[in-house]
């Protein structure tokens, strides 16, 4: 067997599941006030999407160093780097639905 | 492309808007504590039935970690032999060790197996509970907030998006990011997954599986193929009985050289390469009547 599967077999799977669990629920929390924050400032088009990747660097590079301790990341993540940084399909429409909201209160209503 | 600027009226945001999202977010609580209650509890299953399917799991998580494996050759080896035995001999099935003849090895037919029926009806009673409340919060929707624009979306779209996005709203001209209450309905659809996964926990029932790429059709399929009685269990037990033989050829434990190398490690025995492993044991014992 491959030293892949050796390793997998290390895994202790509560961990993992809460590991995941945390991360899904800290990119949620980021990608919903990234959208609240454009909404509120304005911002359109490219500018809005750049401050959506902008704050997925920011919390993905958050997590690394507070919870991860700065230490290399596939100790704590399989998957590795991408793994903390992937929005998936559910946020990026969290974060355009926050988006339209905010913008929509803020700039479009008197 | 003009982006005049349309003056909308503040009692839309509060009479739509709001009552459109908080609409969505309660009957998605909703559907998550229906789904819930509808759910019944698993049938108690026969000893029998639940050895049968045991002992298959137990073989698949000794073959799991065979290369690598952390019980010792002893052990491995029975249980090892005595699961194979046991699946040649047939003793774990459920109706007893197969006949001679083969007129009656077809696997039971799933509309007619009663236990099956239900797997399905359950499978089906949650599709329904997703799909009804989303059909009537559409139509509600379409009834009474129809014909107006609700907000403007902060990024463009093309054209192609127009027919759906301004439904009910006929003006060829005006830009495509004023849109409808039926698409702030959809962008509500897909954006409260997370909210849903955030305070009714991971598996909730609320979330859109659809969008998330789950076919409707898993369901049916899943129900039907739950462990049990479509599967011909003398084939698995048959097929398992190879995997173990299989399993028993890349069988090493990893305690195996232990004593070897903790001393490697803490440098009292040379570590042995392939290349050079010249008869280590002769400058070994010298050095220690040295």
């Amino acid at each position: 067997m491959s030293s892949d599967d050796a390793r997998l077999q290390l895994l202790y799977a509560p961990h993992v599941t809460s590991n995941t669990a945390t991360l899904a629920t800290y990119k949620w929390l980021c990608t919903s006030f990234a959208g609240s924050i454009a909404g509120v400032l304005g911002l359109e088009n490219y500018a809005g999407f750049a401050l959506f990747v902008g704050s997925i660097v920011l919390t993905s590079v958050g997590v690394w160093v507070l919870l991860c301790g700065g230490k290399d990341v596939d100790r704590f993540v399989q998957g590795g780097w991408w793994e903390i940084m992937n929005p998936g399909q559910e946020n990026i429409a969290s974060f355009i639905l926050f988006w339209t909201l905010f913008y929509g209160i803020v700039h479009v209503y008197d | 492309m003009a982006l005049e600027s349309l003056y909308l009226d503040p009692a839309i945001r509060d009479w739509v808007l709001f009552p459109i999202t908080l609409v969505m977010i309660l009957v998605g609580v909703l559907r998550h504590y229906v789904t819930q209650l509808l759910n019944s509890a698993p049938k108690a299953q026969l000893r029998k039935a639940i050895r049968e399917q045991r002992a298959l799991v137990r073989s698949q998580i000794l073959r799991a970690t065979a290369a690598e494996s952390p019980i010792p050759p002893t052990y491995y080896h029975s249980i090892s032999s005595s699961l194979s035995s046991a699946f040649a001999a047939g003793s774990f099935l459920k109706d007893g060790p197969p006949k001679e003849d083969d007129k009656d090895r077809t696997p039971p037919n799933p509309l007619s197996d009663p236990s099956q029926m239900e797997g399905m009806m359950d499978g089906m009673k949650k599709q329904m509970v997703m799909m009804v409340p989303q059909m009537v919060i559409m139509g509600w929707i379409n009834f009474f907030f129809q014909g107006f624009v609700l907000i403007k979306l902060p990024f463009p779209l093309t054209l192609g998006w127009k027919p759906m996005m301004q439904r009910g709203i006929e003006t060829p001209d005006m830009d495509v990011r004023w849109v409808s209450s039926l698409s702030w309905y959809f962008l509500n659809l897909f954006g409260l997954n997370g909210l849903f996964r955030l305070i009714l926990g991971s598996d909730n029932a609320a979330a859109d599986q659809q969008s998330m790429g789950a076919s409707p059709f898993a369901a049916a399929s899943g129900a039907a193929a739950t462990p049990g009685a479509p599967q011909d269990f003398v084939k698995l037990f048959t097929a398992e009985r190879d995997n173990l033989d299989l399993s028993e050829g890349l069988y090493k434990w990893t305690g195996a050289d232990v004593e070897r190398r903790v001393l490697e490690k803490w440098g009292k025995l040379p570590k042995s390469d392939a290349a050079d492993s010249v008869v280590p044991a002769v400058s070994a014992s010298k050095r220690k009547t040295a």
